[in-house]
């Protein structure tokens, strides 16, 4: 009867003590990368994120069919984003959460608006880093994304003849 | 004594790996205390910067068999860094002359040579253009423009071929980055070279006029 008591207990404390810094973390707004990013403006303007069901496998689906050439596709959308912002401070928050390694491409701010636009890139070897914050109105979406410049572009080019083709049959 | 020696070069490498760690310093300025002061008086800002990187990344995408796109592309891959900054005010005033001098003297030194200086008194237009010359090669340009309620500053790193510059209109949305084209095409109608110094020329004449 004891050991029945006990072990569900200590199941249960061992699982909170195992998320236990997650939870810290998370609280804080902390934590790097794409998560750090998201965690940070749900914290900072009590706003909650909308993660995209099945992205991960979507991102899969999308590294297949470009060989490789996209990759790693992260997405959290903020629908009814009401909360004023603060060009500088967002600007701030994101470089701060992102880390080395991140250079600042494009920063597009408005300060009527509510239009902000921040771009960063990592390259990484052959791929490149992507990592897209835009506000604009009440939806803030942000995204991060690794894409091969080489292996995308021969998808594009596929892409284009197989255009080029289908017009020339249609005529 | 093997463990002393051992020791000594994981200490050495210790403090070496990471300065040899850093990435190269990138040539493009960082924003000096003015830009952060426009920038904040500013109701919008537009800021690129573009690497060398970036740019080797974005001239990856160019197609080889488009020939207005293999000129942009050969015109990149060889560029330093491309840095524009945008700021649109409200209302007028919100910059002063002095704003505007600091601007200019972060580019103050023997390599650059002005091309153009420019102003309205009527409107308060000014244009300024100065391009960095090594061997006598353009290696660099810089353009400032500031009217009333907008302020451009376009700063190119690397080998320039002014000719060039007009494909760079289909970049329009950088900012002042499309307006570059109209200097191209004012080189397209001469040669290069001889266009440059004429240029040269002619606005250190009308600078020295001016003064």
């Amino acid at each position: 009867m004891n050991r029945h008591f006990w072990i569900p207990i200590g199941v249960a404390a061992l699982c909170v003590l195992l998320t236990a810094p997650w939870w810290v973390v998370r609280a804080a707004g902390g934590g790097g990368g794409f998560d750090g990013v998201v965690n940070s403006i749900e914290s900072r303007y009590h706003q909650r994120a909308m993660r995209i069901p099945f992205m991960g496998l979507a991102s899969v689906v999308a590294g297949a069919a470009t060989h490789g050439g996209v990759d790693c596709v992260r997405v959290a959308e903020f629908e009814h984003f009401s909360a004023p912002v603060d060009g500088e401070e967002l600007n701030r928050m994101v470089e701060e959460r992102l880390g080395q390694g991140w250079e600042r491409m494009i920063r597009e701010t408005s300060r009527h608006g509510g239009e902000q636009t921040l771009i960063f890139s990592h390259p990484d070897g052959k791929r490149m880093g992507l990592f897209i914050v835009d506000l604009d109105g009440a939806e803030l979406n942000v995204v991060q994304v690794s894409v091969d410049a080489d292996r995308l572009n021969e998808t594009i080019i596929k892409y284009k003849h197989h255009d080029h083709d289908d017009e020339h049959t249609s005529e | 004594m093997k463990h002393r020696v051992a020791a000594i070069i994981l200490g050495t490498a210790a403090l070496v790996a990471p300065a040899l760690a850093q990435p190269s310093p990138s040539p493009l300025p960082l924003p000096s205390p003015v830009e952060k002061q426009l920038a904040a008086r500013a109701a919008n800002v537009t800021e690129v910067t573009l690497g060398k990187g970036m740019l080797d990344f974005a001239a990856r995408f160019m197609d080889n068999n488009d020939k207005d796109q293999v000129a942009v592309k050969q015109l990149i891959e060889g560029l330093d860094g491309i840095y524009v900054r945008d700021y649109e005010f409200d209302k007028e005033g919100e910059y002063s002359m002095d704003q505007l001098e600091q601007l200019r003297q972060a580019f103050g030194t023997p390599e650059w040579t002005p091309m153009v200086h420019e102003h309205e008194s009527k409107s308060g237009e000014s244009t300024d253009v100065m391009m960095k010359m090594i061997n006598g090669e353009p290696q660099g340009i810089f353009v400032l423009d500031a009217e009333p309620k907008e302020l451009t500053i376009v700063l190119i790193l690397g080998p320039i071929r002014l000719d060039q510059l007009s494909e760079l209109k289909g970049l329009s949305g950088l900012g002042g980055l499309g307006g570059l084209g109209a200097l191209g095409d004012a080189a397209k109608d001469k040669p290069g070279k001889d266009k440059a110094s004429k240029d040269k020329t002619d606005d250190k004449a009308k600078k020295e006029g001016t003064q």
